[in-house]
């Protein structure tokens, strides 16, 4: 488990990796050597809660390299910070996004009141709907990680971090 | 901002280094004793809590010389025993209202 735990890292930022991991390790060790004397139930939830923790905390810190700040496992129960905001391009995607649904609605009504709904079996029409489905979700991470990719690269949130009267410059 | 309300896991580990400085396992021992086993943290949540607690100057490191760079220890600063005070302030305010409402119900 502790080569498992030690590969889980490779997901982490480098920074991160280089700052932790050897705490982290040793701590786990620890844990994992407590854990040996209780019953299988408890080291297997033991294992789950470990991989899945350091999983979870890979992409919080991924994420906060992309658009810095942790929105999982937040710090607060709510942590809605009122200095972000969205990039203009974001309206014109969401404004796009829309109208493709209700575009998408349209012509489902204007295909069941063509073929009628008893006429075709769901099975028959499922594969598609489903490939239509998964691309679709596709397209939207793909534009939600160009969004937060743009950030990143941008450096805007870097601005915060200027000393005083330098921002003009 | 307002820091608070704080997640429970956040709070425990404050809570944990509020009694004294302690380093990673220690902490993971605490809580799980504080929250009498209902709060298991993993390290990936301990150390992702930490880190933050960290960058927003709740609570340090520990300077120790001598000990090894795998048991450092960590402590709370004044700013995080501050905010440590205002969220169990918030939460006895909400139990004395709790408690008074129910009576009331009850009545």
């Amino acid at each position: 488990m502790i080569r498992f735990h030690r590969c889980l890292f490779y997901l982490y930022p480098p920074s991160y990796r280089r700052e932790w991991r050897e705490e982290m390790t040793a701590v786990f060790r620890d844990a994992q050597t407590d854990i040996r004397s209780r019953s299988l139930r408890e080291r297997l939830a033991f294992d789950a809660r470990e991989t899945l923790g350091l999983l979870a905390g890979a992409l919080q810190e991924h994420l906060r390299i992309v658009s810095g700040h942790s929105p999982l496992m937040s710090f607060t129960r709510f942590n809605m910070r009122p200095e972000f905001r969205f990039p203009r391009s974001t309206v014109v995607l969401m404004s796009v996004i829309f109208g493709g649904v209700m575009f998408a609605m349209k012509e489902a009504s204007s295909i069941q009141a063509k073929y009628g709904l008893a006429s075709e079996s769901m099975w028959r029409t499922f594969p598609g709907f489903a490939g239509l489905t998964f691309g679709f979700a596709l397209v939207m991470v793909a534009i939600a990680w160009a969004i937060l990719f743009a950030l990143g690269r941008s450096g805007v949130h870097r601005l915060e971090n200027l000393p005083p009267g330098t921002k003009s410059e | 901002m307002d820091p608070l309300p704080l997640t429970e896991p956040v709070l425990l580990v404050l809570l944990s280094l509020a009694e004294q400085p302690r380093h990673g396992y220690s902490i993971l021992k605490d809580v799980e004793q504080v929250s009498r086993g209902r709060v298991k943290l993993s390290t990936g949540t301990l150390y992702g809590a930490l880190r933050r607690l960290l960058d927003d100057a709740w609570i340090e490191r520990v300077a120790e010389d001598e000990s090894p760079r795998d048991r450092r220890a960590y402590r709370l600063t004044p700013r995080g025993r501050r905010n440590l005070q205002l969220e169990v302030q918030r939460l006895k305010h909400i139990t004395k209202l709790a408690a008074l409402r129910i009576v009331r119900k009850e009545v």
